[in-house]
């Protein structure tokens, strides 16, 4: 598994943002839904070990990220793309990929055919000396997904990588998700139920800081047929059943 | 999904140690480029022209004269130091404002040496700035002809004072990052130079001696020209300095996410060592004592440097009697010879008249780094020797007076101390005699008693200034003046002994 994680929880405050998670997966494509506030982000920032969980056990590429040297060794096989990507405004997209895969311990040798890969990759050949600050939000994600993978990362996390990205973009990059999910471990945290239907092998669905459904994409859709829930297309309607009978529940606890 | 199984580990590749500073290169390369200290530079380049170097020509073109005000009064730390601080502090809060620290703590370059990069680029900057703007100064320095030998011991302190601000700035932004980082480092820096200015006015020993601009003892005027500039202060303060940018530098070590805990440690080690360093150099400092010559820290001190330094005199004639002088003050020999023409003219053929002139190095001994322009007459054959370099004045354009005035208090003063090492008054304003023969000789040679007191007391002349220009002993002087050269000549022939031995009393003059 690369992606081992029991019991999770991390609290800002009187805040628990993430409740109790456990989540298992290996190889391939992984959604996580939920909406706004739900913990998809503070759960993938543990994941990108830039914040320490309150409690319970992450186990990421078979390594504890607790310890430093274990952590470092992830870290060298990890790509990451934050919601809010922050970036540095003089930077060229070249030089913002070769500064990353430079922090990420790339062997030197092999960073400037990487970065040309990663940045081709995303589409943004054409723009590899452009300053970051010309760049519109669409190619700015682009650049971020492509300091994300420059170094072939074996656990990619993506929080909200299709923001912004237009329709033919966001085509082209589900391709790639599915490519990179051939060998790498990929989690993608999205809004949009379409994207996960499209490229995710397995989704789960977060909710108030816990995970209430665990599966693959058709079986996300099954649990909407004949409810009636909200939603345009099959996979919105089976998000709309799971969070209303989770919520329902919870309810119905308290 | 049913068992947790370890991920295969990628092996680093062997060349990983040899690939750590080439990655470090690179990062180098990539901030160097993007540093936004340049941008803080040309406004540093008017406030140093402005501040360091045009007050500067004012001073007489002598090194160790025209560079006290920008190198060892600190003034070119002063222009730089709340600058680079501020810009330093702008940089090292980048990840916070950027809102890129989670991108950067996810990575496996331990975070304390990326941000080592970092500051680096803009310390290279700052620095190659400093050392640049320094570089030209001294430059157009040479291009003027100063004399004697640049301060080259104060570039490092300057170096090494611009590396910690950064440093100083740069740690804060990285503990504080925020917008507010740059204007707060930069104020702080400033507070701090003025702090320093201030307790070097008033302590002019012990520990405030490393204080980055307190001036006391720097330099004496002789450094650079009779002595080398000793180098004992500037490598306390240097020590001092950069002990303070190592330990800044390792504090950003510290924190749990900076690095393994093998690098913590090491940062916890540099952290101590730049301490150490810092400490050594105040107490160092405190140990320091005003020399002759400059300050002397025993623990630094090399006897070498109280040698004289070794030249060829350079020399002209006044009244036919040679006047040499030390060549860093080549400019002023037409000066001094013109200065002393009439009155080795007026003395020559009494007993006692210098057969020659010198400079000689002024004694620098009191508290306040002050010379007493003392003229003496000893040897045999008697040598007029002069301290130039202790005189309040010399020729030239001053920023506040013109060339004629300089020029001519410069003469006024050169021959009143002359002719006051000449009648025997030492130390004092001497027998009312002495004063008598004094002022008449003065006369003779162009300084009027109007003058004489004024020219007396410039400067920390010897002694109180003389009595007003009434009395006996301005009666007498005029009686000796008005005699014919031949008669006065004569009566100075057979008394100067007894003037000399303070014997004389004013009813003895004619």
């Amino acid at each position: 598994m690369n992606v081992d994680i029991t019991d999770l929880t991390r609290r800002f405050g009187r805040t628990e943002a993430v409740a109790g998670v456990n989540l298992r997966t290996g190889a391939g494509v992984f959604g996580l839904l939920g909406p706004n506030g739900a913990g998809k982000t503070s759960l993938l920032r543990m994941m990108a070990t830039a914040l320490p969980p309150t409690s319970g056990q992450l186990r990421l590429l078979g390594r504890d990220p607790g310890a430093y040297g274990p952590r470092r060794e992830i870290r060298r096989r990890l790509g990451y793309l934050p919601q809010n990507l922050g970036y540095y405004p003089g930077f060229t997209v070249a030089e913002f990929v070769e500064y990353f895969a430079l922090l990420k311990d790339m062997p030197p040798g092999q960073v400037p055919r990487a970065v040309a890969a990663a940045v081709e990759h995303v589409g943004l050949g054409d723009k590899a000396r452009a300053k970051l600050r010309t760049l519109s939000g669409g190619m700015l994600r682009r650049a971020g997904i492509a300091q994300a993978i420059v170094n072939g990362p074996e656990l990619l996390l993506l929080d909200e990588p299709t923001a912004g990205l237009d329709p033919e973009q966001r085509v082209s990059f589900r391709a790639l998700l599915r490519d990179l999910g051939q060998r790498a471990t990929v989690v993608v945290s999205t809004h949009l139920v379409e994207d996960v239907g499209a490229a995710c092998t397995e989704v789960a669905l977060m909710d108030a800081g816990k995970i209430v459904f665990h599966g693959t994409p058709d079986e996300l859709t099954a649990r909407g047929e004949g409810t009636g829930a909200a939603g345009d297309a099959p996979l919105e309607r089976g998000y709309s059943a799971v969070l209303a009978a989770a919520r329902s529940a919870t309810a119905a606890r308290s | 999904m049913t068992a947790t199984t370890d991920a295969p580990v990628r092996p680093r590749p062997s060349s990983a140690a040899r690939a750590v500073p080439l990655t470090a290169a690179r990062l180098l390369r990539i901030e160097l480029r993007h540093s936004p200290m340049p941008w803080i530079l040309p406004l540093i380049a008017a406030l140093f022209w402005f501040d360091s170097y045009r007050p500067s020509i004012s001073q007489p073109p002598i090194w160790v004269l025209r560079t006290f005000w920008n190198m060892g009064q600190g003034h070119t730390i002063v222009d730089f130091g709340p600058f680079v601080a501020g810009m330093a502090a702008w940089i090292g809060s980048r990840d916070g404002r950027r809102g890129t620290s989670d991108l950067v703590t996810a990575t496996a370059r331990p975070r304390w040496l990326a941000q080592l990069v970092t500051w680096a680029a803009a310390a290279i900057w700052a620095v190659g700035g400093y050392l640049v703007f320094v570089g030209v100064m001294f430059g157009v320095y040479a291009h003027q002809g100063l004399g004697g030998a640049p301060p080259w011991w104060w570039v490092p302190v300057g170096t090494a004072a611009v590396a910690a601000f950064s440093a100083a700035g740069f740690a804060a932004g990285v503990f504080f990052p925020s917008r507010f980082a740059a204007p707060l480092a930069a104020f702080g820096a400033f507070v701090v130079m003025m702090l320093s200015s201030q307790t070097g006015f008033t302590a002019t020993s012990g520990w405030a001696l490393i204080l980055p601009t307190n001036s006391n003892g720097n330099y004496e005027a002789v450094s650079g020209v009779f002595y080398r500039y000793l180098p004992d202060l500037p490598i306390a303060r240097v020590m001092f300095l950069a002990g303070i940018a190592v330990a800044v530098l390792g504090l950003l070590g510290l924190p749990s996410g900076a690095g393994g805990p093998g690098l913590r440690r090491a940062a916890a080690v540099v952290t101590l060592a730049g301490v150490a360093a810092a400490g050594t150099a105040i107490g160092l400092a405190g140990t320091a004592w005003r020399g002759p010559y400059g300050i002397v820290i025993p623990a630094l001190h090399d006897a070498a440097n109280d040698q004289p330094v070794r030249y060829t005199p350079v020399c002209g004639h006044a009244a036919g009697t040679p006047v040499c002088m030390n060549p860093a003050y080549r400019r002023y020999l037409p000066d001094v010879t013109a200065a002393l023409r009439p009155l080795l003219a007026e003395m020559a053929g009494l007993p006692g008249a210098p057969a020659r002139a010198t400079q000689v190095p002024g004694t620098y001994t009191s508290s306040e780094g002050e010379a007493n322009p003392v003229v003496t007459i000893s040897g045999r054959p008697p040598v007029l020797r002069v301290p130039l370099d202790a005189l309040a004045t010399l020729p030239g354009y001053t920023g506040f007076t013109g060339a004629p005035e300089t020029e001519a208090l410069f003469a006024d003063q050169l021959r009143a101390l002359s002719v006051h090492a000449f009648v025997g008054a030492g130390n004092g304003t001497g027998a009312p005699a002495q004063q008598a023969v004094q002022a008449a000789l003065l006369l003779r040679v162009g300084v009027p008693f109007a003058v004489q007191a004024n020219v007396m007391d410039a400067g920390n002349g010897p002694g109180p200034p003389p009595p007003p220009t009434t009395g006996p002993v301005y009666a007498a002087a005029r009686r000796l003046a008005a005699l014919p050269p031949a008669a006065r000549h004569a009566w100075l022939a057979a008394h100067l002994g007894a003037l000399r031995s303070g014997h004389l009393t004013l009813a003895q003059l004619p």
